[in-house]
């Protein structure tokens, strides 16, 4: 019997424990490409958010009459029904960020998260769940386009979202900019968010050990 | 000449992955051995060329002359799903060893940016069929050499002693990094 | 028999949904992304032709060619876009040029991927600037190093030589070229 969560931690999962970015490691190619600013990341983690809420919430609706051979199909269909929607209304209202963003925005339709929270999450869960699951996950890989935005950002140009920050004496990292930057700064961060966990289970390991030393 | 620019310039300066950061799934997960590396590779480089002759087929005689560029998308993702279900059974039928050896990352070959990347921008760029598959030839090519020097150095890695937290996709964006700067050197040669 | 139907229903429903969708949003689209299109294009013109009110698109097809209007209805040039090859991809700029074709008003660059802090600075007002009232009669010069001594010369930027050197073969490519379609149409 399949323990049933709670709704608040449908949501909630996505921000840290199955994050896309750091936990799950899905969708690095737009993680690395858009995030040379902030405003960027931000733009990229709303779209993407969008296309994952209402490609998961369609998809759960009718996952009781779609057939298994076809389900990839009419999934994929789906998703990029809605990632054209985002392309055209970007275009259509935001001309800029659309031409900074390039050809990531029709890349959504193939960012892995979209397709896999379908697969794992919205093809066997109702409506309400699959929204706050599509949510929490969107959400948490915006968040880390927005850390990773904003450090590159920072070093980069000394501002954020355009706001100068560090003073004008820092040496700008150009390297921020480039492919390799992004490159670095995510291979770090992942691996400090892997140290990050790794702690967490060790303290809470002691805190067991200790506990049950005393408890003896 | 302009084909010759066209490869080199996808397959070295603007390499998929160093530079455009296309294809990264399958970067991080099949570039461990170089074995499976240049599988991986010589699979996309066949998936891409067949995708730019169909997806140019597809814009010129379908999307531009209808006015239908926003279907685009759609029938492109469709395309390349099919093609890659299509490449798939024929390894299965040709060589088990091979399918085993590619596992599940030839249906991720559907998911992966690059093969959608390139229809994309042969359609941006208003490229020609022949430029159109020189240019798949070439991003292909690129991609398994960035491949198959990530799966060299990360056999090496191997016996190295890497901090647990780094240990898997950390140390490889990590290296990548350092392979992005130094396919920089590459800009400027034509 | 009632699978196959099944996945042939879901398919097709799927498709014509998804059809229709998306051509009712692309024709509500397709407009405003028209004028986006035309108000960077103008933008750029009246940039590079800033006594311009009023432009023309010429009928060549090998260059975008822009004939530009004062207020007196006066031709006062030509707005040119054109690109090439830069350090690290396509430049793609538009630049001003009088009515005798012999002098440039000013370049904008539109697209670049230049190296950042180096080639990138073409886009700066610095190097833009050097371009204004720029001969083209004869062919545009670069100069490294020191300050242009003859009205046809361009100083390169220090550190983005092949940029710079990109930038000016680009502008007399286009002038070339302008000056033997305008042969033509005459």
């Amino acid at each position: 019997m399949k323990k049933q969560e709670n709704l608040f931690y449908e949501f909630l999962k996505g921000l840290w424990e199955i994050n896309p970015t750091f936990k799950q490691i899905l969708g690095m190619c737009p993680t690395l490409a858009v995030t040379v600013s902030a405003i960027n990341g931000l733009a990229m983690g709303l779209a993407t958010t969008f296309v994952l809420i209402f490609s998961s919430v369609i998809i759960s609706s009718i996952r009781k009459i779609v057939p298994n051979q076809v389900r990839i199909a009419t999934y994929i269909l789906i998703i990029s029904t809605f990632v054209t929607i985002v392309d055209l209304v970007m275009k259509a209202k935001f001309p800029e960020l659309s031409k900074a963003l390039g050809p990531f925005i029709p890349l959504i339709v193939v960012n892995c998260i979209i397709l896999g929270r379908a697969e794992a999450f919205a093809s066997k869960n109702n409506v309400v769940r699959s929204f706050l699951d599509a949510l929490g996950n969107g959400t948490g890989f915006l968040l880390a386009l927005l850390a990773l935005g904003s450090i590159r950002e920072l070093l980069g140009t000394r501002s954020i979202f355009g706001f100068q920050i560090l003073l004008d004496g820092f040496s700008t990292w150009m390297v921020m900019i480039l492919p390799a930057g992004g490159f670095l700064t995510l291979g770090l961060l992942l691996g400090s968010a892997n140290a990050y966990t790794n702690w967490k289970k060790r303290k809470s390991k002691k805190e067991i050990l200790i506990t049950n030393s005393i408890l003896r | 000449m302009e084909l010759i620019i066209i490869f080199i310039s996808a397959a070295l300066i603007n390499n998929f992955v160093l530079s455009y950061f296309l294809g990264i799934c399958p970067f991080i997960g099949v570039s461990s051995k170089i074995s499976s590396a240049v599988s991986m590779g010589l699979a996309v480089i066949f998936v891409m060329t067949i995708t730019a002759i169909v997806s140019w087929l597809i814009n010129n005689l379908i999307l531009i002359p209808y006015h239908l560029e926003f279907l685009t998308i759609p029938s492109f993702i469709l395309v390349i799903a099919s093609l890659v279900q299509f490449v798939e059974m024929v390894i299965k039928k040709v060589s088990s060893a091979i399918y085993r050896a590619l596992g599940i990352f030839l249906p991720l070959i559907t998911t992966n940016c690059a093969i959608l990347g390139l229809a994309l921008f042969a359609q941006m760029r208003e490229y020609t069929l022949i430029e159109s598959v020189i240019f798949a030839l070439g991003a292909g090519s690129g991609f398994t050499l960035a491949l198959v020097i990530m799966a060299g150095i990360r056999e090496e890695l191997e016996l190295a002693n890497v901090p647990e937290p780094f240990q898997g996709a950390p140390i490889t964006l990590i290296v990548a990094g350092l392979l992005a700067l130094t396919f920089m050197g590459f800009a400027g040669i034509i | 028999m009632k699978k196959v139907l099944q996945i042939i229903l879901v398919l097709t429903f799927t498709a014509a949904i998804s059809g229709f969708v998306l051509s009712s949003v692309n024709n509500w689209a397709k407009p405003l992304i028209e004028e986006n299109r035309i108000k960077a294009i103008s933008q750029a013109i009246f940039l590079v032709q800033s006594e311009g009110k009023r432009y023309e698109k010429l009928n060549f097809n090998e260059m975008d060619v822009f004939e530009v209007f004062d207020e007196n209805d006066q031709s006062i040039g030509y707005a040119v876009v054109h690109q090439g090859n830069g350090f690290q991809g396509t430049i793609k700029l538009i630049f001003g040029i009088n009515k005798d074709l012999n002098k440039i008003t000013a370049i904008e660059i539109l697209e670049q991927v230049e190296t950042p802090g180096l080639g990138s600075l073409i886009t700066e007002d610095n190097f833009k600037n050097r371009f204004k009232n720029l001969n083209t009669q004869p062919l545009i010069q670069v100069v490294k190093g020191k300050k242009p001594s003859h009205d046809n010369e361009v100083q390169a930027i220090t550190g983005a030589t092949i940029s710079s050197k990109a930038v000016v073969r680009i502008v007399n490519e286009a002038a070339e070229k302008l000056k033997k379609l305008n042969g033509i149409k005459k």
